[in-house]
């Protein structure tokens, strides 16, 4: 065998594993650097700018009084969700555990109907995420509701749609609209640690729902981001 | 301003300063490479893309660390897919199953291929990772051998050692000359 038939048979037997890349996968790129929470510099001053950060938080809820209620805390669990309206990606909220939170678009709301026109999904070091861009304003209102299943009601129909998982969290959008600009998969199956597949389950008189099958309950953190206007939704996946 | 950062060029010197886009832009040629390096090396399309979306990142992340101008970029970003897919090959026990070669039948003897492309496939994927590196990347992503030297970290000497070890493994008939 010479050389070049060596080459050759090697260049075949690999384009034969890989191939092309997708067409979309520079979008995906990008919209994930877009996204990523910059990180820079030594991981020591990150953690201690979190410490301080997190210290001055409970410090000022405990001036302002929310930590001084007489109910007793529950072990793992708040009691709210830590909303961040805001653009400021390098500010994100810590990831809790919550049962059921509404997202704080404060500020963001613009025309009634917000259109949705991307969902992505991506796995990053230590969570799973999902976004759903909007286009038009952020909608009136995002609820969002952790469950003990992956089995979730379709909104028109009325029917049971079994996703991927054991555990689910259901994105419910009041002022939504997902027929006028989208035209991505409404199903997203992945391989991620926690966030197993994702699935609108409605899309019907302004309200647009999303199920999230997960392979366990998870904490999370949702909050809003602008330019373009985005919900985000991060699962702990360690 | 230091010597290196001198040799930078504008798009260069906005990713290191946090330029999202400026980066994306950056690497956008490279993406094809570097998918087709991470799906050999994983054989799965799927986590090449998961594998090359998290290494972008951590490349943007770590630009600054970058000695050298955008002729360096490539072997330094593709060091870093392939450091991904290493991990990614170790992260969780279902990526055991999920990224599994190919059974390894009687390894220590060679990797012998009879000459179609499913026997060159299937002779690939039972070598090790860290042997199909090198033939990657100057195989089938045609890098020159002191690029090859710069994505393994190692001297050029040495990269032209692990390629001609892995294509021995593949074709023990093979001399040198006919390899490179």
């Amino acid at each position: 065998m010479n050389r070049e038939d060596f080459r050759r048979e090697l260049r075949d037997g690999f384009e034969s594993i890989a191939g092309p890349p997708e067409a979309g996968l520079a979008g995906r790129v990008h919209a994930a650097l877009v996204e990523a929470p910059e990180r820079r510099g030594p991981v020591w001053i990150a953690g201690l700018a979190a410490v301080l950060i997190a210290a001055l938080a409970v410090g000022a809820l405990f001036i302002a009084g929310p930590l001084r209620q007489q109910n007793p805390p529950v072990p793992g669990l708040t009691e709210t969700p830590s909303p961040l309206p805001t653009s400021d990606v390098s500010n994100l909220p810590a990831i809790t555990c919550n049962n059921l939170s509404s997202v704080d678009t404060t500020g963001h709301i613009g025309q009634p109907i917000a259109y949705v026109n991307g969902v992505r999904t991506a796995t990053h070091a230590g969570y799973d995420r999902i976004t759903i861009q909007f286009s038009n304003g952020l909608p009136g209102d995002i609820q969002i509701a952790t469950q003990g299943s992956a089995t979730f009601t379709q909104g028109a129909s009325g029917r049971q749609v079994v996703l991927q998982g054991s555990a689910g969290l259901l994105v419910t959008m009041t002022g939504a609209d997902e027929n006028t600009k989208y035209t991505g998969s409404t199903d997203f199956k992945t391989s991620y640690p926690v966030m197993v597949e994702a699935q609108q389950v409605q899309n019907f008189e302004g309200v647009v729902q999303w199920g999230i099958g997960l392979s366990h309950s998870a904490c999370y953190r949702a909050f809003v981001l602008q330019g373009p206007d985005r919900l985000v939704i991060d699962f702990a996946n360690t | 301003m230091s010597a290196v950062m001198e040799q930078r060029t504008p798009s260069m010197l906005s990713a290191a300063a946090g330029d999202a886009s400026a980066f994306s832009q950056l690497i956008e040629p490279l993406l094809d490479p570097a998918f087709r390096l991470a799906a050999v090396m994983l054989a799965d399309r799927a986590a090449a893309e998961d594998a090359l979306q998290e290494a972008s990142i951590k490349a943007w992340r770590k630009l600054r660390q970058l000695r050298g101008d955008e002729r360096a970029l490539r072997s330094w970003f593709l060091s870093i897919v392939a450091n991904e897919c290493r991990m990614a090959r170790r992260q969780r026990w279902w990526s055991v199953v999920k990224l599994a070669d190919p059974p390894r039948q009687e390894a220590d003897a060679g990797d012998q291929y009879g000459g179609s492309t499913g026997d060159v496939r299937r002779a690939l994927l039972r070598l090790k990772p860290d042997d199909r590196l090198p033939l990657v990347l100057h195989f089938y992503l045609d890098l020159p051998l002191d690029e090859v030297a710069r994505t393994l970290g190692v001297s050029e000497a040495a990269a032209k050692s692990r390629i001609y070890r892995a294509a021995h493994r593949l074709r023990p008939e093979l001399t040198v000359e006919e390899v490179f």
